[in-house]
């Protein structure tokens, strides 16, 4: 199994007559990806890449029993877009402009609470179960299907994880993007939790950076579980030096956690390998994947006589 | 994107928020005049107009030794060209502006406005969650960080509705956290009515005001303001575009910037290009594990134009402080080829001086390893992020 998206998801692209759009869902439906349509207002009737286009998402749920999309319209319609997903009661909607304006945001969020629909991104590469389906802008060619779960919030980072599985001679169960803007859909701890029901996955990999809490919450997931799978954690940022700010509201709302090391803590805390270089990750991957005993709570320890 | 006090303040009056007179400066002769214009008998306020906070805590760096900084009471107008002097065309440092400071060009003279109490103000975007919230704290006799650090039981955050704003209990409950009188209620009510409304229509990003003054006549005033705004929504504001001021950036970051990248300045002499924010920070995290600091970086995001990405290449070439360029590519929605073909075109444009390798993965790697071998240019290809790292500062440290 896998998370979020298999074989069986049926997939629209909700501005599929695009150049970027045309571009990466020719290489998903080359990777086996199962897109079943596209909507581009206006064009409805017409075919694109061998798949019908519709005029409207509630159209293509209608003729091609579509749920789930992946979104390529432009930051400023993505609020429109985002709306007519959810209103269509899709499963998932993979969401990969950036520049979305965060109050268009902070409104689709507010429709999102109560609804059926689950929102990966904005600004994010998408998601890819490997050999299954691609739903964003992975580089296809880096995958291999396999049992880690990867979930970051940096794009390029992203596929640093994927190449050190791949290293690691392991392959990937999922891969989700979170999206790297002010406000975004699914969090850590969301994915984590699909992780941690998903069979096939047996180690995790979260990539944080700094920005935001999004890694505080995920890591307080992860605490919280009684039985953890192996989470190895890198968060970028570290060099980064303090900079300019304006004024105290951003600590204040964070309560003055803020730097990279807060985040390392709280993940460390809760129990998460942490590496402090990214070209680290696959040695660790390959110190659990060769543990003599069996894992206790996500760490190879060894046992005392 | 920010914006001075001044602008803020002028921002926030249309929305029934309050302040003291003033008046902008860009000589002394011009303060003196502004200070005469808006309270002939003073005090007055001299405030220096830099995009920082804790402007009263800074010094100047040309005379860190009188210990004055950017926020001044000046009581006699004969001390007022004076003290402007001690500001204008010198650079302010404070907790916020990092230790070269800013350059103050202008000052705000404003009418000093008598008040009873203090408190502090501000509206935020609560990120994890996805909300507004408005956070409130007496300042009377701590200052705001004090506060956040040592009682954050101290402030008061109260989550507003997008659309509908503060309700009346949210208010009445504001009210009684500050131990406000009553005869500042309707004051109040209009004040945190304004700042959500402005927030929100503006789409801004933080707007905080610290302090707002209490009159004896229960009135609020804004004694302070600051606005951010959402860079991603300027495009719906134009006349907030006209605001920035583009002496608080360098040059070069307003290049690249008109080719919609990212650029930002550090200390050391690794000048790094790559195509994400994450790509950036784990080099920048692996330089400073061998000792060495990036000069700049420039990330040219999922950008589809050679000429652009050769003009964003060129910018960090031309830098006279990069003594080694990184390359740090994995494409996605970027294509590896077209980073291939902006390097060849900026390099026959202005020359390749310094040592650079690349490292690219992804979308075309293999099209873009291509056309840089067939390029004869004196360049390193690496295999991943740390070979190239590795390799880049070997190749500096041959070349000096």
């Amino acid at each position: 199994m896998s998370i979020l998206v298999d074989k069986d998801t049926r997939i629209i692209c909700q501005g599929i007559t695009g150049t970027q759009a045309t571009f990466h869902i020719r290489r998903s439906l080359d990777y086996g990806t199962n897109v079943v349509g596209g909507v581009t207002p206006g064009k409805g009737g017409s075919e694109h890449l061998g798949v019908p286009v519709f005029n409207t998402v509630a159209e293509a749920k209608k003729e091609v029993n579509a749920n789930a999309s992946v979104m390529f319209v432009p930051a400023a319609r993505v609020k429109a877009a985002l709306k007519e997903a959810i209103e269509a009661e899709l499963d998932l909607v993979v969401c990969i402009a950036d520049r979305v304006p965060v109050k268009d945001m902070l409104e689709v969020k507010a429709m999102l609470k109560g609804a059926k629909t689950k929102l990966i991104g904005p600004n994010t590469p998408g998601l890819i179960t490997p050999g299954l389906a691609r739903m964003g802008i992975f580089p296809e060619n880096i995958h291999t299907p396999g049992h880690i779960g990867i979930v970051s919030r940096s794009s390029t980072l992203t596929y640093e994880a994927v190449i050190a599985t791949t290293i690691a001679g392991l392959g990937q169960s999922t891969v989700v993007g979170l999206g790297d803007d002010m406000v975004i859909g699914m969090g850590f701890e969301d994915i984590l939790q699909k992780f941690h029901e998903d069979e096939q996955t047996k180690a995790i990999i979260m990539i944080g950076k700094h920005g935001g809490t999004f890694e505080e919450a995920g890591a307080r997931y992860y605490q919280s579980l009684g039985v953890k799978k192996p989470i190895i954690g890198y968060v970028a940022g570290d060099a980064m030096p303090a900079g300019r700010r304006m004024g105290y509201a951003g600590d204040i709302i964070t309560n003055g956690h803020i730097t990279v090391q807060d985040k390392k803590d709280a993940m460390g805390a809760a129990g998460i390998t942490l590496v402090d270089r990214i070209n680290e990750l696959p040695g660790e991957l390959l110190k659990l994947f060769s543990c003599p005993y069996p894992l206790q709570n996500g760490k190879c320890i060894r046992k005392k006589k | 994107m920010n914006i001075h006090e001044y602008q803020a303040k002028k921002i926030l009056t249309p929305y029934g928020i309050n302040i003291p007179k003033g008046r902008i400066a860009y000589t002394v002769a011009e303060a003196k005049k502004a200070a005469l214009e808006v309270l002939p008998g003073g005090p007055w306020m001299l405030k220096a107009q830099i995009q920082s906070g804790a402007r009263n805590k800074g010094y100047f760096l040309e005379a860190p030794q009188n210990k004055k900084s950017g926020i001044r009471l000046v009581k006699s107008r004969r001390h007022i060209m004076a003290e402007a002097g001690e500001m204008l065309g010198n650079t302010l440092v404070t907790p916020q502006t990092g230790p070269k400071g800013k350059l103050v060009s202008k000052i705000y003279v404003e009418a000093c406005q008598k008040v009873k109490k203090v408190f502090y103000a501000g509206l935020v975007i609560d990120r994890l969650n996805a909300n507004v919230t408005l956070m409130v704290a007496e300042t009377s006799e701590d200052n705001i960080e004090e506060i956040a650090l040592t009682r954050p039981e101290r402030i008061l955050r109260e989550t507003l509705d997008l659309q509908k704003g503060p309700t009346a209990h949210q208010i009445r409950k504001i009210l009684d956290f500050l131990c406000l009188n009553s005869k500042s209620a309707k004051s109040l009510r209009s004040f945190i009515r304004g700042l959500h409304k402005a927030f929100m229509e503006l789409d801004a990003t933080m707007i905080e005001i610290n302090p707002v003054g209490v009159m004896k006549n229960g009135e609020l005033i804004a004694l302070d303001a600051k606005i951010s705004f959402d860079d991603n929504a300027l495009f719906r504001h134009k006349d907030i575009q006209e605001l920035k001021d583009d002496y608080e950036d360098e040059d070069r970051r307003l290049q690249a910037a008109k080719y919609n990248f990212e650029y930002n300045e550090f200390d050391g002499s690794v000048g790094i290009i790559v195509n994400g924010d994450g790509v950036a920070l784990s080099a920048m995290d692996l330089l400073k594990r061998q000792n060495a600091e990036a000069a700049c970086f420039l990330n040219v995001k999922g950008g589809v134009d050679k000429d652009k990405i050769a003009s964003g290449i060129k910018i960090i070439m031309t830098n006279p402080r990069v003594e080694g360029i990184l390359i740090n590519i994995i494409g996605g929605f970027l294509r590896c080829n077209l980073i291939a073909e902006g390097i060849l075109a900026a390099a026959a444009e202005v020359g390749l001086n310094v040592p650079l390798v690349v490292r690219f993965e992804g979308t075309n790697k293999d099209e873009a390893k291509d056309i840089l071998e067939h390029s004869k240019l004196p360049l390193i290809i690496a295999e991943n992020v740390n070979e190239a790292v590795e390799k880049l500062l070997q190749a500096m440290e041959e070349s000096d």
